[in-house]
């Protein structure tokens, strides 16, 4: 249980507080509602870029991570389809500081050509490192292609292909400042060893005469339903096989997400689970397998990934998990798994609140998808999942018509 | 009144930067147990460690994969079912790869760790190191490895360890598929039998634990009875000459840079210098090599300078990857930025952002149970004094910009730093 306070300022920034004085530290959080979605097809991998420039100076302070570490913290950023999220943790003493420099930098870039250039180039070595010069790095770029035809989640966060990086102007990166990083699109946490009204002194201080923006309005047409499974074979220089099968599946605030959840949890979360325990250890059909949801805002992909073990084919790799699969479709997943998979999760999320900064992004995503409240509702959500709606959403979403499949073939070195 | 943007807020760092308070207990077969309570969630993390890690084999891998089969199998409890049992309770068993010790470790909630001792201790009794099981572990590895082996930074990284410590040292050397198809059953009996003792192991328990937790540990835990006594290593002569190594791989876009040199352990005189130092040069977002190599040059995402530290030994190293057409220039800006640092006095300003930013790093080691449990392990495993770690604050609140330079006289040479290349041909 999380117990938390919001307001607004004028400006229309959100503020939640959340208070634990068992840490001598502070995380500040601001969450702005732009991801890759929000990006043209002709120039992907702008939202991610563009985060890296938050760090490259503002209006009145040239250099954002400088005063940070002198005043004992750390900060970092992430991007993804949904949003763009900039964190700090710092000593309760100097939380002014990332008050001070999260608000600067949100009033205002300084638009240096020569810190756009370097960001390029380094986003362009993250763009080898991760994804181009790493065996099953590219994995992404087929599966997103693959499942979605319309939406924008079918790019990845790092961009379509390196040369839409390479052409980004000054102009893109000042229109695209001044229509998504304003207040009444943001989303700011404090947690930690900080009291309510310090706090709201603070926000006001240093955020409250920021102006808001009038927001592009979004217009992303849905993904509709797949007809028919959508295939692809890569042959590339991998050391093994690998096979990819993403399912289109419920939204994060979709009720149907946490039986969705628990399913991919029943199927490969922990040495228990049925792929893992089954298909890796009892018939070692494969050596390495996993299930997860992309968990995003609009529909997400519900993944399943092995790498098949050395001998073993395609076809053999496909049924054994299309065995499995039809198995939890027909018959109920027995009480006392299912008691299990909610156990696990309760574990995990009492875990997940051990740390101030883990709180604060959680705080500011469920804020986002609605409610901050939310993040105290999910325990009872899981826990309330029945065995039938299991096999309801196992039948509804594990169809072959549902199903991107991707299948790495390594060719030989 | 109208808000000076342009000025930053006062900075004050916190004066009181302590290690928290444990308890050590006795379980009655004399396994130590230190307990740090604390925490405001209902979750507890309980590590047993064993001195069992590669220092300690008489072959080599043995180590590793002792440890990976603990959970499939004993005489009486069949791997899925341990399996079942950990996931039915939402605790999870992990075993991770040391280089010095064997450590089994359990996060719980508070209220079921009971439930799974009595397992933890048929597990630590009777393994059964099943032929099958093992074959099943090798062709994994074997797998993994392979897979592992087409990435430029991992054989960089097996390299230079190599290179550094040499391949028959228990820090130098790399598995390769034959040292997996080499590990029989017998082989891992045997370092069970000798190293997985009450008399080679030590307890850490954190978190929201009770009195209760310690007279679980002791019904089960404190019943275990095999002693082997102290188990001893010793060490092959290291080499001497540093050598550069370029391995081309001429399909690859980026190429891995690692570049380093051997050190000491926690504790030399020299260690809590060389911690600041090394954050210096590449140990967090501000460091020179950072700001160079990235926020100046472009020329790759990431650049680090790391102090790997193990029981018996330690080294420093540097890493990154580059562009291919960047690789020479990056090598000849780290060799720079190690002259600069051998030359030059560090700024003031530049001097208090990194002590500052370390001492928030120490605030978080200490914050929260785990946290503290972990620095409390290090004490203890490497026998460190009891004032480890505000030697450590200390130094890093007191040393000097004259201090560092003379440390980086003394580690930083060009000379003594080893080299390795995978990807692009080096050219000069």
């Amino acid at each position: 249980m999380i117990a938390f306070s919001k307001f607004e300022l004028e400006n229309g920034l959100r503020v939640i507080h959340h208070e634990d004085k068992s840490t001598p530290m502070v995380a500040l959080n601001v969450l702005y509602n732009v991801g890759s979605k929000d990006e043209s097809p002709e120039k992907t991998g702008f939202a991610h870029l563009f985060e890296h420039l938050m760090f490259g100076g503002s209006v009145n302070v040239p250099d954002f991570d400088g005063p940070i570490q002198t005043a004992g913290g750390e900060n970092n950023a992430f991007t993804n389809n949904d949003i763009t999220n900039f964190y700090d943790l710092l000593p309760a003493e100097n939380i002014e500081t990332a008050f001070w420099l999260e608000s600067d930098r949100m009033l205002g870039l300084n638009f240096d050509e020569k810190v756009l250039d370097v960001q390029r180039k380094v986003v362009l070595e993250e763009f080898k490192e991760t994804c181009l010069n790493q065996p099953y790095g590219d994995a992404w770029h087929h599966i997103s292609d693959l499942a979605y035809k319309v939406h924008p989640y079918r790019w990845p966060t790092i961009g379509k292909v390196p040369k839409h990086v390479e052409d980004a102007t000054i102009e893109d990166v000042k229109t695209f400042f001044y229509n998504y990083y304003r207040p009444n699109n943001a989303i700011l946490v404090v947690c930690g060893n900080i009291d309510a009204q310090k706090t709201k002194d603070l926000s006001q201080k240093w955020f409250g005469d920021i102006p808001s923006g009038s927001i592009p309005a979004r217009n992303i047409p849905p993904e509709p339903a797949q007809k028919k499974l959508q295939q692809r074979i890569n042959q590339a220089k991998v050391p093994n096989d690998a096979l990819y099968l993403a399912f289109h599946s419920p939204s994060r605030t979709h009720p149907d997400f946490y039986p969705t959840d628990l399913l991919s949890d029943i199927l490969c979360n922990g040495s228990s689970s049925r792929l893992y325990r089954r298909l890796l250890k009892q018939r070692q059909l494969f050596t390495q397998i996993d299930c997860y949801l992309t968990g995003s805002v609009d529909p997400g992909l519900f993944i399943i990934e092995g790498h098949p073990a050395k001998g073993v084919s395609q076809e053999e790799a496909e049924k054994a998990i299309w065995q499995e699969l039809e198995e939890i479709k027909r018959d109920a997943v027995p009480e006392r798994e299912l008691q299990k998979i909610k156990n696990r999760i309760e574990s995990t999320l009492v875990f997940s609140e051990m740390n101030v900064l883990n709180k604060a992004i959680n705080l500011a995503f469920f804020e986002l998808l609605g409610d901050a409240d939310y993040i105290n509702q999910e325990v009872d959500l899981y826990k309330a999942v029945t065995t039938t709606d299991l096999q309801r959403i196992a039948n509804e979403i594990l169809t072959p018509e549902n199903c991107s499949e991707l299948y790495y073939q390594a060719q030989a070195n | 009144m109208m808000l000076d943007r342009t000025k930053a807020p006062v900075i004050r760092m916190p004066e009181d930067v302590q290690l928290p308070k444990y308890q050590k207990h006795l379980l009655d077969n004399g396994i130590p147990v230190y307990e740090v309570h604390l925490g405001t969630q209902e979750v507890v993390k309980l590590e047993l460690v064993f001195n069992a890690g590669r220092p300690f084999e008489h072959k080599q891998l043995v180590a590793r994969a002792t440890t990976s089969l603990l959970r499939e199998g004993t005489a009486t409890h069949s791997g899925s079912e341990i399996a079942e049992l950990f996931d039915f309770y939402g605790c999870s068993l992990s075993l991770p790869f040391n280089l010095d010790t064997a450590n089994v470790v359990v996060y719980s909630l508070s209220r079921y760790l009971d439930q799974v001792l009595p397992i933890l201790q048929d597990i630590l009794e009777n393994p059964s190191f099943s032929t099958a099981e093992l074959k099943s572990f090798v062709h994994r590895k074997q797998q993994l490895l392979k897979e592992d082996l087409t990435k430029n930074e991992v054989v960089a990284y097996r390299t230079i360890t190599d290179l550094i410590f040499g391949s028959k040292h228990p820090y130098g050397y790399n598995s390769v598929e034959e040292t997996y198809a080499a590990l029989q059953r017998e082989d891992l009996q045997k370092h069970f039998d000798r190293t997985y003792t009450i008399d080679n192991c030590i307890i850490f328990l954190s978190g929201k634990t009770s009195p209760a937790h310690i007279q679980s540990l002791n019904k089960y835990i404190g019943r275990l009875s095999r002693t082997g006594g102290k188990v001893s290593t010793s060490f092959p002569t290291l080499p001497t000459v540093t050598e550069a190594h370029f391995l081309e791989r001429p399909e690859t876009i980026q190429t891995a840079l690692r570049m380093g040199r051997k050190l000491f352990n926690r504790q030399h005189e020299d260690y809590c210098g060389m911690y600041v130092l090394n954050a210096l040069l590449g140990g967090y977002f501000g460091s020179r090599l950072m700001a160079n190599i990235r926020e100046d040059k472009g020329y790759t995402y990431h650049i680090f300078s790391q102090l790997d530290v193990m029981k018996f030994d330690g080294y420093l190293y540097i890493g990154t990857e580059v562009g291919n057409e960047f690789v020479a220039a990056t090598r000849d800006e780290i060799y720079k930025e190690l002259a600069l640092l051998r030359d030059k006095a560090v700024s003031e300003q530049e001097l208090e952002m990194v002590k500052n930013y370390l001492i928030g790093t120490y605030l978080t080691m200490i914050d929260g149970p785990f946290q503290a449990s972990e620095l409390i392990k290090t004490i203890v495993l490497e026998d460190l004094s009891e004032d480890f770690f505000s030697k450590l604050v200390q130094t890093t609140r007191n040393i000097t910009a004259k201090q560092l330079q003379d440390l980086a006289n003394k580690y930083l040479q060009e000379g003594d730093i080893w080299q390795v290349s995978v990807g692009a041909p080096m050219k000069n």
